[in-house]
């Protein structure tokens, strides 16, 4: 499995954003699903992060633009869901579980570990950009904890010694 | 219509009515902070929990429409009685119990039920720091709203006003859980032509209004029914006022009108209602204006109007009907003179009532409808500057706030021939140089009625008299709202209301039927006269009695 | 018991739509067609099939309230939200035989005559957002959906919806909001969304593992179905378990058997020699169970008896070397954080309970912490907040400090005060200068 990196926009390139014709597009075809432009919203948002990396107050005008919404109702819906990046994120978002079944078997050995190796505690990013440690809530992978999602892609019944080797290949790739 | 009982009490209601309104028409008190009449329901706070007969949970007082047969337990019900208290516990965990500085005290739902339900004995479970906003504690968000987010109890009525009745959607919660906050998109100003309704509907002091806050506790307020005079509209307002100072409007319940809202515009022209530049009548002497007193203005103005060659008259739509009917009556059918009522069209405004449909304002005054029903001539500014075109005898001006031409140097060219009569407020370049000038007072200290776009006739009040009158209750005291003769806070002076004036001057004239005591006795004249008036009964005009039933403002906002 | 929705699991290609075909799959769509929505309905309310997200209803009478007479739209919407902890099975559907549920899908949409179908899978699992998208593409390819379905007049368009990380949109009407693009709100009830439901339209909302169960319904029968285990709690089950134990996974067992036959036998016993201290029935929304009840069956009617619920089968096992308070302190950030914060007593409870909880772990515990948790979670359920995420956080922490009251006392024992609260130096973090407040 290899893991895409995250490439986030600079802010000052996404303060005004303007969808190009792929985006126009895509837009279009998500807004078909659904009887109102509002049910698109999360779609959409999702469309943002990919293409952009993150959900900059620009993206949130330019979508509450396209949809006819306020920018003060999509950044509502935004910042509602924890999954949507309002700021820039690092390349690699390691995403630790730190919910029961995890806590219990092993998540608390890979965050101290983090920690250390990383030099950083959660919501924070690593001096190069490369690695941002964020704690979450259970991941619904519970049967093989502990486990932690990088990016989109789920790394399942870790020890200290696997987690190592996937930094190691993830930072060495650079 | 279904039958039920609340407390003991039975109470039949429309259908569809829920048991907060079915309890308060039954004359029990359902607490709540997040419903409001007029914003969508959404049972967030939970203290409206009552017991109903047959239920094994308890329902919520806003989400329940009343049914026929159901008994309904509020004080009466131990298990809705902890319920209640558990969540003021709940509310109060993380609420900063600051009331002695915050501006919300007195007209606080959380205070005020906190008071009535628990008194002093309140006690807390919470032994925890409380939760902060850092930044968010005093922070202006917007020209009019200062946010303090500790203070809020998350009950979203200024999310659903911004979204429901503003149509602007612009402010939102943020973040979720107890971290949940109330902002603007990316902590941009919150532009709303309504913006001062948050912090009506704030049930709390989470929104306060820059300009009013700490300027008067709010149980020294006295309000007085009253009509905004911020266009043709009509929105229903309470002048809120302590001796002889105009502190703010707030709005006043009508569904057909303002349901429970008023405008920005309306709304701070509250201000403006304490100036008085003009104290006493003067006239024009050798280079500098002469004070006169109110007989010798009466006399020496009686004169030129029996003596004139030629009389026009600029009266305003800013007039209440007595007004202009009295001008019309006197000036017009009496001393045969021409009579123009300038209309500006002004911004345009709009105000959504309580069927959720909007209202355009047509004009910039309060009263061009009720120029319009009287028969009386309205002109534009170019038509006001043909009526002023030639000279003629004699002036009157009873406004010069009646169009925005009237302050233009043209206007002022047009009136330097002859001589003018001016009845004036706040300085105005036509006032100055007039004849003779006339002081009235602000509409906080006159009495009528005003004829909204709508069509409909509504009273306004006198919240406190006209500075240096003597104000005596019918058994003959001091009135507690106007406590001196020269009240050391109001303004000094004699200005006088024009109904009043109008009439001396009828007086003076010798038009025996038009001498009239009260604005009550002209309304009742011109109720007979007037075909658009005809059927209407002063005392049944915007509910202004005391027995009539107004929702107090608390419950509303 | 030969497996049933599992059945696939391990098998090479397994999820494409040519295994599935081969194993009879479709076949259960085809009949239903031909049977028409109102037999479609009776099958499934005969089978006794309940809803297998963690209420447990009955899931042909949530079918049989959509209104007859309504002119339409109607929408069936699949949670695929899984998101309680201790819940992994309906991935695991969707890894190994995806086209159960996108069958399942098409039979219950054409029971309530619905031609629009979402399934709303929560954020994180994009993986298995795109298997789904492959399958009904397939699906869709081999005419199985999309206009005029095997020539019956019957269309159907199946869309996935992504979460975007929230606990709550699991709760089917914060799933609506979620859908229509708001934030995910539970909305008051009633109505219920089988009247006004997604867009203000009739709408039935169904678990994955539940909408699996329904082409074996009709294909094999109800008969078939209700013969696994007994009356009301009928057909297989999966259950997901982790935490101590030996072999944790999913196993699909019949409704019924005891919660010892799956952690001794199935999940291969208590890791590391260690004895069972407590464990979770059913996801950590439920009343926990300690050792000593480990003999109770694992279905909805026995697990209410014993105080508790089956919820979603995800059982959470713990070893006797486990601290219960630091258990409670677990579940009480995971509720705090996932709370919407729409509601009084929710917002506050969840977040005030993680405070004296947190408190208790840092070895400073009052000793009125365990009567205040027990206050603050009697008034956070039993119909005080709007969805039952109050009952999810007050249930499993008042059965916590019931049953290991001792533990909570221990800790308090050895408590030591509060350190001196010093009033914190704030910079100055007001407006902007200027504002003249």
């Amino acid at each position: 499995m290899s893991t895409r990196p995250i490439e986030a926009a600079p802010p000052r390139t996404v303060q005004t954003v303007t969808f190009d014709a792929t985006m126009d597009a895509r837009i279009a075809e998500l807004r078909q699903r659904y009887p109102t432009s509002r049910a698109a919203l999360l779609p959409v948002l999702w469309l943002c992060q990919e293409r952009y990396g993150w959900i900059s107050p620009g993206v949130i005008r330019a979508v509450a633009e396209r949809l006819g919404e306020s920018p003060a109702f999509v950044e509502g819906v935004v910042t509602f869901y924890t999954m949507y990046q309002t700021a820039p994120p690092a390349r690699y978002v390691l995403q630790v579980c730190t919910t029961l079944s995890c806590a219990w078997t092993g998540a608390r050995e890979l965050v101290a570990h983090l920690k250390e190796r990383l030099g950083i505690g959660f919501g924070e990013t690593t001096p190069d950009g490369t690695f941002q440690l964020v704690g979450v809530q259970c991941l619904g992978a519970c049967g093989r904890a502990p486990v932690i999602q990088i990016n989109d892609d789920y790394y399942e019944d870790l020890d200290v010694a696997r987690l190592d080797a996937i930094l190691d290949e993830l930072s060495g790739r650079r | 219509m279904p039958k039920l009982t609340i407390d003991g009490h039975e109470v039949e209601v429309a259908a569809g009515t829920n048991l907060i309104e079915a309890a308060r028409a039954a004359g029990v008190a359902i607490p709540y902070f997040c419903y409001h009449p007029y914003l969508a329901v959404v049972g967030q706070c939970r203290i409206c929990m009552v017991e109903v007969a047959g239920q094994p949970r308890l329902a919520l007082g806003c989400a329940t429409p009343a049914a026929d047969g159901m008994v309904v337990k509020v004080e009466d019900s131990e298990r809705a009685r902890e319920a209640r208290e558990a969540v003021m516990e709940f509310l109060l965990a993380n609420h900063p119990l600051d009331c002695p500085v915050c501006d919300q005290a007195g007209e606080c739902l959380l205070q005020d039920h906190s008071m009535s339900e628990q008194g002093s004995k309140f006690t807390t479970h919470m032994a925890e720091t409380r939760r902060t906003f850092p930044g968010y504690e005093r922070r202006l968000i917007g020209p009019h709203v200062v946010q303090n987010q500790n203070r809020c109890i998350h009950c979203s009525r200024c999310i659903r006003f911004t979204r429901e009745i503003s149509e602007t959607a612009a402010l939102t919660y943020k973040s979720r859980g107890n971290s949940t906050f109330i902002d603007t998109f990316d902590g941009s100003s919150f532009d709303d032509p309504m913006s001062g309704c948050a912090t009506d509907v704030c049930p709390v002091g989470a929104l306060t209004l820059r300009e009013t806050r700490f300027r008067k506790r709010a149980w020294k307020l006295r309000s007085t029914p009253s009509v905004c005079p911020g266009c043709s509209i009509g929105c229903n307002i309470f002048i809120d006022h302590h001796e002889r100072v105009v502190y703010r409007f707030t709005p006043r319940e009508n569904p057909a009108i303002n349901a429970t809202w008023l405008c920005d515009h309306g709304r701070f022209l509250a201000e403006s209602l304490n100036e008085q530049a003009y104290l006493t009548p003067q006239h024009q002497g050798p280079g500098h204006p002469v004070p006169a007193a109110w007989g010798e203005a009466l006399a020496a103005v009686g004169a030129l109007l029996r003596g004139a060659a030629s009389l026009r008259v600029v009266a305003s739509a800013n007039m209440s009907n007595e007004e202009l009917f009295l001008a019309r009556e006197l000036f017009g059918r009496q001393l045969k003179g021409e009579i123009a009522v300038p209309v500006a069209a002004g911004e345009p405004r709009r105000m959504k009532n309580g069927r959720g449909e909007w209202l355009l304002a047509k004009d910039a005054h309060p009263n061009a409808a009720g120029a319009r029903r009287l028969g009386l001539d309205t002109v534009d500014g170019e038509g006001l500057s043909r009526f002023l075109y030639g000279g003629a005898g004699l002036t009157l001006i009873l406004d010069p706030e009646a169009h925005p031409f009237l302050a233009s140097p043209e206007a002022l060219r047009l009136l330097r021939v002859g001589t003018t009569v001016v009845w004036a407020r706040r300085s105005h370049p036509v006032a100055d140089g007039a004849t003779w000038l006339l002081p009235t007072p602000s509409i906080a200290s006159n009495e009528g009625t005003f004829t909204s776009s709508t069509g409909a006739v509504q009273r306004f009040a006198e919240a406190f008299a006209a500075p240096g009158t003597v104000h005596r209750t019918a058994t003959g005291g001091m009135s507690p709202d106007c406590p001196t003769i020269a009240s050391p806070w109001g303004a000094p002076g004699e200005a006088r209301p024009l109904w009043l004036v109008l009439s001396a001057l009828a007086r003076e004239l010798g038009t025996k039927t038009l001498d009239l005591a009260s604005p009550a006795e002209v309304f009742t004249l011109m109720a007979r006269s007037e075909k658009g008036f005809a059927g209407l009964v002063w005392e049944a005009l915007g509910g202004l009695a005391p027995q009539q039933s107004f929702r107090e403002r608390q419950h509303v906002g | 018991m030969e497996p049933v929705l599992l059945r696939a699991r391990g098998a090479a290609d397994s999820r494409a739509i040519t295994t599935y075909l081969k194993a009879g799959g479709y076949e259960g769509w085809k009949k239903a067609l031909a049977m028409g929505p109102d037999a479609v309905t009776k099958e499934v309310s005969d089978s006794e099939l309940r809803g297998r997200g963690g209420a447990g209803f009955p899931t042909g009478r949530k079918w049989s309230f959509v209104p007859k007479d309504h002119p339409g739209p109607r929408y069936l919407v699949c949670n695929a939200d899984e998101s309680e902890p201790g819940t992994f099975k309906d991935r695991e559907i969707i890894e190994y035989d995806p086209h159960q549920v996108i069958e399942g899908i098409a039979i219950a949409s054409f029971a309530i005559k619905a031609n629009t179908a979402y399934i709303y899978i929560r954020g994180e699992f994009v993986r298995w957002a795109r298997i789904l998208e492959e399958t009904i593409t397939e699906a869709r390819q081999h005419g199985f959906l999309g206009k005029n379905v095997l020539g019956s007049g019957f269309d159907l368009d199946v869309w996935v919806h992504r979460g975007a990380g929230a606990y709550i949109c699991g709760e089917e009407t914060a799933l609506l909001e979620s859908i229509e693009g708001k934030r995910g709100f539970p909305r008051l009830k009633p109505p219920f969304p089988a009247v006004v439901g997604l867009f203000g339209k009739p709408t039935v909302i169904n678990n994955v593992e539940t909408l699996a169960c329904v082409p074996h319904i009709i294909t094999r029968g109800a008969a078939w179905f209700a013969g696994i285990g007994r009356a009301k709690n009928t057909g297989p089950k999966l259950f997901g378990v982790s935490g101590h134990v030996n072999r944790p996974g999913v196993y699909e067992l019949p409704l019924g058997v005891t919660f010892r036959e799956i952690i001794e036998e199935h999940a291969g016993g208590v890791r590391g020699g260690r004895k069972l201290k407590a464990f979770f029935p059913g996801g950590s929304s439920a009343p926990v169970l300690t050792a000593a009840e480990v003999d109770v069956k694992a279905d909805f009617d026995a697990c209410a008896e014993a105080k508790t619920m089956l919820g979603s089968g995800g059982i959470i096992v713990f070893d006797d070397s486990v601290d219960m308070v630091e258990v409670a302190d677990n579940v009480a950030h995971f509720y705090a954080h996932e709370s919407c914060g729409q509601c009084t007593p929710c917002r506050e409870g969840s977040d005030w309970c993680m405070d004296i909880l947190d408190r208790l772990m840092a070895g400073h515990g009052l000793p009125a912490d365990p009567d205040t948790l027990l206050r603050i979670c009697r008034f956070a359920s039993g119909g005080m907040t709007i969805c039952p995420l109050g009952d999810a956080f007050a249930l499993p922490i008042t059965s916590l400090v019931t049953k290991f009251r001792d533990e909570f006392e221990r800790h308090i024992a050895a408590a030591t005060p509060l350190p001196p609260r010093k009033l914190p130096v704030l910079p100055w973090a007001g407006p902007k200068a200027g504002f003249g407040i």
